[in-house]
């Protein structure tokens, strides 16, 4: 369950389609100060860093005020890149969130505590929902395209008419119901009015029709933009062949999510006491609803996760030994584990990126907002210094309270099957020093105008542009 | 497109055709029924070519018609996206014309309509290229292509264009007589 290849094809969709996204309206002059483009770029960098996360610490990550955020994200539910979730909270849900988190963030809490919120607060909760996104790339590029061939072609074009009068619309199927008898123009069917044809949309405007030589113009201009448009976004094109076959992570609704980090993170730690590659069930022995969810167990938890620990311990223990260790859970105890944390420490940043729990990413955005006024170029030193740090930590941590788990715990990383994906660390590496770039770095100004498509469920509206030189500079990093 | 296909339908003969004939007359009435028909499956019944067999009848309660289980062959036509018809145009207007493939009502929109033909309007309005060498009147034979249908249960209609390679006027009336 590699999360990479879908985050970079996020990355380069953002790059691609949302680079001058501003969410203040598309009219207003976008001058010095007022101007937020490559905000929802930022954002979305962000997003593939999470897995669910909470709307206010998102944007105290970010430095972005809540209100901007919220707008932004609006913005991406209805381009359905994200899904959201709310709810109203007592302290007791927002400990839920803050369990789950701290069990992604291996122990870390990220944040604040749940403790502060006692009074009822609506939350609003957003996640990527990969699979919809790689849908939603396919159908955007899809339709860009044809509306460019289909115009070039000018045929296949169903002529569509509109009612002046009354709006309503209707196309060339709808003919024989529209003729008239009186005169040689369709009538609208509901006030009588004259129909007119909408004009061709893309070019007619800027080009007015009729001579030959605006549509000869016309016709090499279209000809020039869909060859553009598939130069530029061929790293798009490409990123999405290469994501094809690979399942895609589930992180499901909040609920879920919650439960489950949260069993993960209890099943990680029995693992670590009772040396034994069982106890991915026990959540079960706490009296937890199960969810029905993908197949794996999970747990509707009632108690704040990580503080309640020392009085599960025992049981988790108890029931533990005739279970089998499922993949994300090796993982876990890999994350745990102390000779691996030194020297493979790629490998081991590697996995949490891509374990469904994400516990690096998580611990990845804590150290962000510690660093953070570092400068840039020392940015990724000190950030690689501090995950070291903290795994060390860690590791010490570890060794105090549970010795006996090394042993199990590198057999059972030596035997996961996930261990191949070791190859791919050296890349990581660079997407991640390039994220922490991309977090910062002002939104590159982009020359010759752009394909920006605002409505997917309309046409694109195209005009040329450059913006996946972006993407292409972010991936040879 | 033709296909030779087998149908099945039940008849309901009544009861004074009982007797000699009463195999021939179940086939004209079959004839007469679904001949011309169309549905949106398989398009328009042209012609029955052959009874494949009629199964045994079922007496109606009360009313004595009895109901047989025909299957026949017959030619259907269906047109199809992409597919090539000769049509006869059946009327012109400002929008673009209306032409007619046996049974099937195509209309072919004006921006599917060659550049450089313009409509012209009068006693018989057309579409006339620049030159006059090429006209578009009622009773013009085209060949056009079709790029939409839509397919109801009892109905089949379609959107073509005549604006690619070999497609137009096929002959003119206006321009021989
Ligand atoms: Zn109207």
């Amino acid at each position: 369950m590699s999360v990479e290849p879908l985050n970079r094809l996020v990355k380069l969709a953002a790059r691609a389609f949302y680079d001058d996204i501003t969410t203040k309206g598309d009219n207003l002059p976008k001058t010095g100060r007022s101007d937020n483009r490559g905000i929802a770029v930022v954002v979305l960098d962000a997003l593939t860093r999470r897995q669910w996360v909470r709307e206010e610490d998102l944007a105290k990550d970010l430095k972005l005020h809540t209100k901007q955020l919220r707008r932004t994200l609006r913005f991406f539910e209805e381009e359905k890149l994200i899904t959201r979730d709310h709810r109203k909270e007592t302290a007791k849900g927002a400990k839920i969130y803050n369990a789950a988190v701290a069990a992604t963030a291996d122990g870390h809490h990220t944040g604040k505590e749940g403790d502060e919120k006692i009074k009822l607060h609506t939350h609003s909760y957003c996640c990527l929902d990969y699979a919809q996104i790689y849908d939603v790339v396919r159908y955007r590029l899809h339709r860009m395209k044809k509306m460019l061939k289909d115009e070039l072609d000018n045929k296949n074009t169903v002529q569509e008419y509109i009612c002046p009068n009354c709006g309503k619309r209707y196309n060339a199927l709808d003919a024989p119901q529209l003729v008239s008898m009186e005169d040689e123009y369709f009538h609208c069917e509901v006030c009588n009015g004259e129909l007119v044809a909408e004009s061709e949309k893309l070019t007619a405007q800027e080009m007015g029709d009729g001579d030959e030589n605006a549509r000869r113009r016309r016709r090499d201009k279209l000809e020039d933009m869909l060859k553009k448009q598939e130069a530029q976004l061929k790293p798009l094109t490409d990123q999405l062949n290469r994501v094809k076959d690979l399942p895609v992570p589930e992180f499901g609704n909040l609920q879920a999510w919650e439960a489950r980090a949260n069993a993960a993170a209890r099943a990680a730690n029995g693992d670590l006491n009772g040396n034994d590659p069982s106890k991915s069930s026990l959540g079960l022995g706490f009296g937890g609803t199960p969810m029905p969810f993908v197949g794996e167990t999970k747990v509707e938890v009632a108690f704040s996760g990580i503080e309640e620990k020392g009085e599960n311990i025992k049981s988790e223990s108890a029931n533990a030994p005739m279970k089998v260790l499922p993949p994300w859970m090796i993982k876990q105890g890999m994350n745990l584990t102390k000779e691996q944390r030194g020297e493979a420490k790629e490998e081991a940043k590697m996995d949490g990126s891509s374990a469904p729990s994400g516990s690096v990413d998580e611990k990845k955005s804590a150290t962000e907002s510690v660093d953070v006024k570092s400068i840039q170029d020392e940015y990724v030193k000190a950030y690689y210094a501090a995950i070291l740090q903290r795994q060390r930590e860690q590791e010490a941590a570890n060794k105090e309270q549970e010795l006996p788990s090394s042993s199990i715990s590198n057999g059972a990383y030596n035997t996961s099957p996930q261990r191949q994906l070791g190859m791919k660390s050296k890349r990581d590496d660079q997407d991640e020093g390039d994220d922490v770039e991309w977090e910062e770095a002002a939104p590159a100004g982009n020359a010759i105008g752009n394909f920006k498509v605002n409505d997917l469920n309309v046409q694109a509206d195209a005009s040329g542009d450059d913006e996946d030189d972006d993407g292409i500079d972010w991936e040879e990093g | 497109m033709f296909f030779h296909i087998v149908l099945e339908r039940n008849m309901q003969l009544h009861p004074r055709h009982f007797g000699r004939d009463l195999r021939d007359k179940l086939v004209s009435k079959l004839m007469k029924d679904v001949e011309g028909t169309c549905s949106g499956r398989h398009g328009f019944i042209v012609a029955i070519t052959g009874i494949e067999s009629v199964g045994k009848g079922l007496i109606r309660d009360g009313t004595g018609f009895v109901t047989f289980p025909v299957k026949y062959q017959c030619v259907v036509f269906r047109p199809f996206k992409g597919e090539i018809l000769e049509a006869v145009v059946s009327m012109v207007n400002k929008m673009g014309f209306f032409a007619e493939a046996g049974p099937v009502q195509i209309f072919v929109s004006n921006h599917l309509i060659p550049d450089d033909m313009e409509f012209q309007s009068g006693d018989v309005p057309n579409y006339t290229t620049s030159d006059g060498s090429v006209k578009i009147q009622k009773d013009s034979e085209v060949r056009l292509k079709i790029i939409g249908t839509r397919v109801d249960a009892t109905e089949i209609f379609c959107i073509g264009t005549i604006k690619d390679d070999f497609l137009g006027v096929i002959s003119d009336p206006g321009a021989t007589s």
